[in-house]
Order: structure tokens, then C-alpha cells, then sequence
């Protein structure tokens, strides 16, 4: 193949203190389409913004058609034929398209004519169905990005990375959008195509390079994609380190009581998919019940729902048998619920209020620490250092911000509030995503302690060996369904790969055949 | 870390202040007059007899409470820019109540009666405001601010109407009955109690969103109104309760004007005293107790500038030069404040990775 178009080379990129990318190296070559495959927070996304200069690596080299280059802006990176498509557009929606297309890239009076003649004759000639004279405002989510393709195609791009291109697409819209893949590259240029869905990278893809945890941890040559199945893609992109699990003992929990029991709960939004459809699960006393999954498969409407945060369109969740199906968060808070939302920055914590205050927030209508509407700072004060000395969190006092603490710090202050509010039942809700090690290791011994004390826990979680190593019983979430509920015994790392993928038992049983 | 903070604000702030004033009098030549001698009169006659000393606090009063009242909001991260007609709400209720009772009850009753009419009227036009945004999403600072001129309005007709003085010939309504008025406190001066209900209510404010669960709520809602939901707080809820606060605050002013100061109720008076207030929160940070201060300098600078004006050329627009140029510095402190501290946390930051 000669030179390749792009190389990178051991590219590390670091924020503050997360490793987005570490030492990654790829090539994309001439006439080719690459997928980069991974889960949300792999890493795929930061190292195609080092490319087209919205990120600057922190240590590594870029090589265009084989010569060294370093790219500081999107303009460089325009110049040298490399334009990327995000995920939210950037278009202006009260410009016609010709307006759109031009802006930035003409200067002094503009023959608005002929420039509209010629982005019309572009769109012709991509067989894109694009009016140029048209209001962007007035075009449908799948004609906007072919305008944002346009855009590119214009500045005459010959390498187009796409991030997450069919995500907002119509299944009729992404066939068009792999259509015109075909035809782009045919004519001799690139296409990088950031994705998490499976089935259509095997489509569409010449290579596939798969990452995790900011490293590039599969590739899969030409000749191997037409055979590779989404199972083992699942399989890859999630992790094979599932080797050390300590499996917790087989006890059986059956004969417990009951604390959680939740009846075909469904979410469906008016004329949209469902989030939820028919979920029924229950968790007994001192059980770790498993969500596993790959992200954006309903977890995190599931664990809103059984918070009371989001209504559910039909379906029961019932806690020590009372029905709680439509209690405010507040009186699920009073009835023992606790919740460590995967987002804590945005829902589980103030950053710009003190430590004390942020052990406050749950209780705001409790009356532990209130008198008469009164706070009792000097309780919450005390509780909160003694929350600094359980947890090990590294804060001076009880008064700095909660902002100022690093993540897993942070995250040790949400999860000591939820585990002294929730006292019968505990929702964790991805709880060590982006802690370092020694914090993961804090997290998971804190969960099992609350298991010991006969609370029901329901865990959900992108990492499988944070799954097995914690959860009694294992379902699997797949758009907004349930796979199967197993034992932790039951579930082999092939079987909860496919599960993962979405396909069934039966199905599988019906291909071996 | 805290201190750090409190101590660079103040001292920032005092700077701008500085700043601000030295700049403006400035300006003071172009008008023919000379600036030291402007300073020195403004300083010297101010403070020279305590009946001047006076008119600060009673200009103080009020815009200690229309501060408050866009500070309260603030902290709930909404706007509210309609104190001017939250106060005016107050004035109506404030007069109608003492007219209406003035001289058939006891003097301390009205008074208190015609204090809660004013700070439930002016609750509820800020209840309704806070309900437009929470029912409709409606934006509260054009709402708050349309309420404005609604209500000027509808003083006007009142006055016309129900309210006019019995001779019936200016927009003014009869004087209360003395004895509805707030008593003075310092003798040989006209400054009522109203400055007292000021300062009372400013502490009040900080107690409500500090110490109790009520401000609780409504800080954690301006904040992070998503945490707020998530931890069972409704933000719908906090909006009109922010709001209702508020205005029965800025209704609380009409109080302090109306039975403190006027003893009357007449058109277009004090009209630009819910603009001040939103000055004198920002200058003071949005914290309540800092508006009181923040309000002295306004009152300072209002009774200061007037007496330029009678001692000199100086037009009476130089209150506004003045009161302009600090607000400008203050503001511009803020982002030379946030950047020193930005660049402190990195330090730190630095600092903490290296040890690790």
C-alpha cells in the first residue's frame, strides 16, 4: 500500500489526571475506511481531535503522506485535507445551505449565484439529495449532515473522520450515509468512522481497530472482517482480563425475603423506541444484583426509575412490599433508597458547595440534621469528618469545596452520603468509572460491606470483571431489555459477550443447527 | 482557602471603589469644576452636620432591601429584575393599609398590619412571576421586568381613582395618619426605624439561606439544579419560593419609603431604586450581609452627590457618573478576582501532583 496516508505515533494524551490516550499508533491508509471501535470513554474520540487539531497530544507524532506534521488548529488540519464531522453539528440553522457551506472560507463580495451554483453541482455529483438555496433550520437531522459532509467536501477533504455518524440517523438515512461512504472512498480517500455500534462497522469497514481504556487493543485486518461475528467484536471491545475474579460464594438467597421486587416496567417515550421495555427483576436481602451491558442500553433509565426520577409508562416497582411505583424521589429518599449516579458531577454532587453541604443534600427534608427548618451545621460538620476519616477522602476540612477534590475523592463523598441514606436498598450506577485503582478497591469492599448488612444492591457497570467479582445474580441489559438473569456461576465471558451483542440463547442454538 | 477568598474580594473591591470614584472625578474638570475641591465637599459637608449623616441611612434603607431582594433570587440563579414593581406593590399595600386603619387602631398595629400587607402584596407579584417560569419555563427576567411597568401603571390608576387624596388634585394620596408613621431613632435627623427593618431583614436573609433548609434548597437548586432533582428537591418548587422571598422583600422597601419617609403615596418617586438594588448586589456579591455596606456606599454616594450639586456647579447627574464608573470597576474586579484564583488553584493543583 505504500506509504499510508496518516500515521500516528505513540500518541499519549493526558487531562489533568485522566490517561485519555496512551501511546496509541494507527495508520489509515488510501482508499480505505476505518472503523474505530469502543466503548463510551475509550479514547476514540480524543485521539481523532488530536488529528484534527482540537486537542494537542501531550507526547507523540503525527505523519501525513509520510512527513512529520504538528497540527495546532482545525485549519491546519483542514489544509492538509483532514475534516471531522462531530457528533453535534455545527451549523448555523437560520443560513441556507450555500451560506453554511461558504462561511469561513470566502472573502470580500460574494456571488451568492454562483457559489450556490456550485455546491449544488457538489451535492449532484455526491448523489446527495441537498436543496443548496434551503434554510438549514428547514432540513431533516439526516440532511443537516450531509450538509456538514458538503462542508468538508468543499475544503476538498480527502480524509473525513466521523464521529458517531449514524447515532442520530433513520435506519433508511444510514444505509444513504454507508452509500456514500463507498462512493467517497472508491475515489481514492479515507474515511474514519468512530462508532460504537457493531453491525455497522462490519458493514461498512475495511479495517477495524478497537480500543479500551485509551489503548488500542485489537485490530482486525481486511481479510478478517467478512468473517468476524459481532460476539467476538463484543468480546474484544469490552476485555478479556476476566481471568482474576473472585467469584463471591454461592450462597443461596432464595429463602431471604424479598426487598426489591420490580414488575414489567416499561419507559416509552411518544413516538420514540422504548428505553425500558418489561423489565422484572427482584433483589433479596443481602444481594448483589449485576446489570452488565454495554452503555446507553438503558441502565441509566433503569436506575431513574426505580429512583423516581423518571415516570415510568406502565409497570410496578415495590420496596419491602410497599408499592413505590409513583413516590417522589423525596419519599424514596425517606424509605432508605440511595443512588450513586454514574454522572455525579452533574447529579450527584454541588462542586461549588463544601463537603458538609453535599453530605446535606439528600437529607434537605430529613429530619436528621434539621430542627424546625433549622440546619444543624455543627452535626453535619462532625458527620462529615467522620465520613473524611471512614472513607480515607484526601480533604484538609469539612469546609472546602467539593469541586476542588479529585474524582475519586469525590466520588468516595457521594458514595459515603448514599450509603448512610440508603438504607434498605443501594443503586450504583457505573461507581468506579474513572477512579484510580486504590479508589475502585474502596468502592467495590464499601459495596460488599452494605451486602453484609442485609441491604438489597442493584449494580450496574460497563467493566464485566467488576460484575462477576461483586454480583450474586447477573442480568443483561440490551436496548432496553433483559437478556436473562443468571447466577454468577451460570455465566461464562462468551455467553455474557453475546448476550451483550443482543443475541439470544435460542437464536445461537438455532445457528449451531 | 475560604479566607483567601473573602480577603481578596474585599480588598478588590475596595480597590475598584477607589478606582472607581477617582475616575469619575475625573471627568469633573470637563464640567468646570475642581476635582479636589469636589472631594473635599463632598466629604467634609457630608459629614459635617448629623442631619446630612441621616439622609445616607434613610437612602440606605430601602436600597438595602431591593439589594437583598436580586440578591435572594440570585442565589437560586434566577433574575430578579422587577423589584422596582415589587416595591411599588408594597407601596400601594403599605398606604392602603395604613390609610384605611390609620387612627382607629393603634399606631404599632397598623404599622405591623400595613408591614405585612406590603410584603405579601409584593410576595405575590414575585409568586407569580416565579410560577410563569416554573409552569411555562417563561423567562423570569422579562417577566419580572414587564411586572415593572404593569404595576407602575396600575399605581397610577389607583392613584387616580380609589386612592387619590381627598382634594383630588394631584396623583398623591391623602398623608397617613401620624401615628402610622415608623418612629425616629436618632434625634435631630428624619432617620426611621426603617433602616432598623433593613438591617434586620438582611440578617434575616442571610439566616433563611444559610442556616435553615428552606435556603438550603434554594442554593443547591442555583447551583446544580440537576443534583437538586436528584436529591428529591423539586426546582419548580424553589423558584416560586425564591421568588415570593424576593418580592416580599423589595414590598418590604415600600414599607420603609411609604410609612419611614414619604408618609404618603405619590407618582414616579424613587424610580430608579429597583436598578440600584441589582448594583448593590452585585457589588456586594450577592451576599446578603455585603449588601449592607454595599448599600451605605450607595446612599453615601446619592447624598454626597446632591450636596456637590447645591455647593457647586456640578449637575446632579454626577451620582450617576460616580455611581457608574464603581459599578464598571467592581464588575471588572470580578474578573481580575477569578483569574488570581484560577491561577492560585492551578498552583495548587501542581503542587498536589507532584506530591502524589
Amino acid at each position: 500500500m505504500g506509504t499510508p496516508a496518516i500515521e500516528l505515533k505513540n500518541i499519549t494524551k493526558r487531562f489533568a489526571k485522566v490517561l485519555a490516550n496512551d501511546n496509541v499508533s494507527m495508520t489509515i491508509g488510501e482508499g480505505e475506511v476505518v472503523a474505530l471501535l469502543g466503548e463510551n470513554g475509550a479514547g476514540k474520540s480524543t485521539i481523532m481531535k488530536i488529528l484534527y487539531g482540537l486537542y494537542h497530544a501531550t507526547s507523540g507524532k503525527i505523519f501525513i503522506d509520510g512527513q512529520e506534521k504538528v497540527i495546532t488548529n482545525p485549519k491546519e488540519a483542514m489544509s492538509l485535507g483532514i475534516s471531522m464531522i462531530q457528533q453535534h453539528f455545527s451549523l448555523v440553522p437560520a443560513h441556507t445551505v450555500t451560506e453554511n457551506i461558504i462561511l469561513g472560507n470566502c472573502k470580500g463580495k460574494i456571488d451568492y449565484k454562483a457559489k450556490e451554483k456550485e455546491v449544488q453541482e457538489l451535492a449532484d455529483y455526491y448523489h446527495f439529495d441537498v436543496p443548496a438555496g434551503e434554510y438549514v433550520k428547514n432540513l431533516t437531522v439526516g440532511t443537516q449532515q450531509k450538509v456538514e459532509i458538503l462542508k468538508a467536501l468543499y475544503l476538498k477533504a480527502r480524509i473525513l473522520i466521523m464521529d458517531e455518524p449514524t447515532a442520530v440517523l433513520t435506519p433508511q438515512e444510514s444505509e444513504t450515509l454507508m452509500q456514500f461512504i463507498r462512493d467517497y472512498v472508491a475515489k481514492g480517500n479515507s474515511v474514519v468512522f468512530i462508532t460504537h455500534k457493531m453491525k455497522e462497522v462490519i458493514e461498512v469497514s475495511d479495517r477495524i481497530i478497537v480500543m479500551r481504556n485509551g489503548r488500542v487493543c485489537g485490530q482486525i485486518e481486511k481479510d478478517e472482517v467478512a468473517t468476524i461475528d459481532e460476539a467476538t467484536l463484543a468480546y474484544k471491545m469490552i476485555g478479556h482480563d476476566l481471568d482474576e475474579l473472585q467469584m463471591p460464594g454461592e450462597e443461596d438467597y432464595s429463602k431471604r425475603k424479598k426487598r426489591v421486587v420490580v414488575e414489567h416496567v416499561s419507559i416509552q417515550p411518544k413516538d420514540q423506541v422504548a428505553l425500558l421495555s418489561d423489565i422484572s427483576f427482584d433483589i433479596h436481602e443481602g444481594e448483589v444484583f449485576g446489570f452488565a451491558g454495554v452503555s446507553g442500553n438503558g441502565q441509566q433509565e433503569l436506575c431513574e426509575a426505580l429512583y423516581g426520577a423518571r415516570k415510568l409508562t406502565s409497570g410496578k416497582i415495590m420496596l419491602d412490599e410497599e408499592d413505590i411505583s409513583t413516590l417522589s424521589v423525596k419519599e424514596r429518599i425517606k424509605r432508605g433508597m440511595g443512588y450513586v449516579a454514574s454522572d455525579r458531577y452533574r447529579y450527584g454532587m454541588v462542586a461549588d458547595m463544601s463537603l458538609s453541604e453535599n453530605m446535606l443534600l439528600k437529607a434537605s427534608y430529613l429530619s436528621r440534621w434539621i430542627k424546625h427548618g433549622i440546619i444543624n451545621w455543627k452535626k453535619v460538620d462532625e458527620d462529615t469528618e467522620t465520613a473524611i476519616k471512614d472513607y480515607t477522602i484526601k480533604a484538609p476540612d469539612h469546609m472546602i469545596s467539593a469541586g476542588s477534590l479529585s474524582g475519586g475523592n469525590q466520588q468516595k463523598v457521594v458514595v459515603a452520603r448514599e450509603v448512610d441514606m440508603g438504607d434498605s436498598m443501594i443503586i450504583f450506577d457505573q461507581p468506579t468509572r474513572g477512579l484510580d485503582l486504590g479508589a475502585i478497591n474502596y468502592v467495590h469492599k464499601t459495596i460488599l460491606r452494605e451486602k453484609e448488612q442485609g441491604k438489597s444492591i442493584l449494580l450496574v457497570s460497563t467493566e464485566l470483571s467488576e460484575i462477576f467479582s461483586l454480583s450474586d445474580r447477573i442480568a443483561v441489559l440490551y436496548k432496553g431489555k433483559i437478556m436473562g438473569i443468571y447466577k454468577n456461576t451460570e455465566l461464562t465471558t462468551e455467553k455474557i459477550g453475546l448476550l451483550m451483542a443482543g443475541v439470544d440463547e435460542k437464536e445461537e442454538k438455532h445457528h449451531e443447527k | 482557602m475560604k479566607n483567601n477568598k473573602t480577603k481578596d474580594f474585599i480588598i478588590w473591591t475596595i480597590l475598584a471603589i477607589v478606582l472607581g470614584l477617582f475616575c469619575s472625578f475625573v471627568f469633573l474638570p470637563m464640567l468646570d469644576v475642581n476635582p479636589i475641591t469636589a472631594v473635599s465637599i463632598m466629604f467634609k459637608d457630608t459629614f459635617s452636620d448629623t442631619f446630612t449623616i441621616g439622609n445616607i441611612f434613610i437612602k440606605t434603607a430601602p436600597l438595602i432591601l431591593t439589594g437583598l431582594a436580586f440578591a435572594f433570587t440570585y442565589k437560586a440563579n434566577l433574575y430578579n429584575i422587577g423589584a422596582q414593581g415589587q416595591f411599588y406593590t408594597g407601596c400601594i399595600c403599605a398606604s392602603a393599609a395604613s390609610l384605611a386603619l390609620g387612627g382607629k387602631l393603634p399606631g404599632v398595629l397598623v404599622i405591623l398590619i400595613a408591614m405585612i400587607c406590603s410584603m405579601l402584596g409584593g410576595a405575590m407579584v414575585g409568586f407569580i412571576i416565579g410560577f410563569l417560569k416554573a409552569r411555562f419555563n417563561a423567562n423570569e427576567f422579562l417577566i419580572s421586568m414587564m411586572s415593572t411597568y404593569v404595576i407602575t401603571f396600575m399605581m397610577q390608576l389607583l392613584l387616580r381613582t380609589v386612592l387619590q387624596e381627598s382634594k383630588h388634585e394631584y396623583l398623591k394620596t391623602d398623608y397617613l395618619d401620624s401615628s402610622t408613621w415608623l418612629p425616629k431613632i436618632i434625634p435631630g435627623t428624619s432617620v426611621s426605624f426603617g433602616i432598623v427593618i433593613a438591617v434586620i431583614a438582611a440578617v434575616g436573609c442571610w439566616f433563611l439561606l444559610y442556616k435553615t433548609s428552606i435556603g438550603y434548597r434554594i442554593r443547591v437548586t442555583g447551583m446544580n439544579q440537576e443534583a437538586a432533582r436528584m436529591s428529591g428537591i423539586n426546582p419548580k418548587n424553589q423558584y416560586m419560593i425564591a421568588f415570593a422571598i424576593s418580592g416580599a422583600i423589595a414590598g418590604l422597601a415600600g414599607l420603609v419609603e411609604v410609612n419611614g419617609m414619604q408618609h404618603m403615596l405619590l407618582t414616579g418617586f424613587d424610580t430608579d431604586i429597583g436598578s440600584y438594588g441589582i448594583g448593590i448586589a452585585i457589588l456586594a456579591n450577592a451576599h446578603p450581609l455585603g449588601v449592607i455596606p454595599a448599600a451605605l456606599l450607595f446612599g453615601f454616594l446619592q447624598v454626597g452627590g446632591t450636596v456637590l450639586g447645591h455647593a457647586s456647579d456640578a449637575p446632579a447627574s454626577v451620582i450617576d457618573l460616580m455611581q457608574g464608573f464603581v459599578m464598571l470597576f467592581v464588575l471588572m474586579s470580578f474578573f481580575f478576582r477569578r483569574k488570581i484564583e484560577l491561577r492560585r488553584l492551578k498552583q495548587q493543583k501542581i503542587a498536589g501532583e507532584e506530591a502524589v
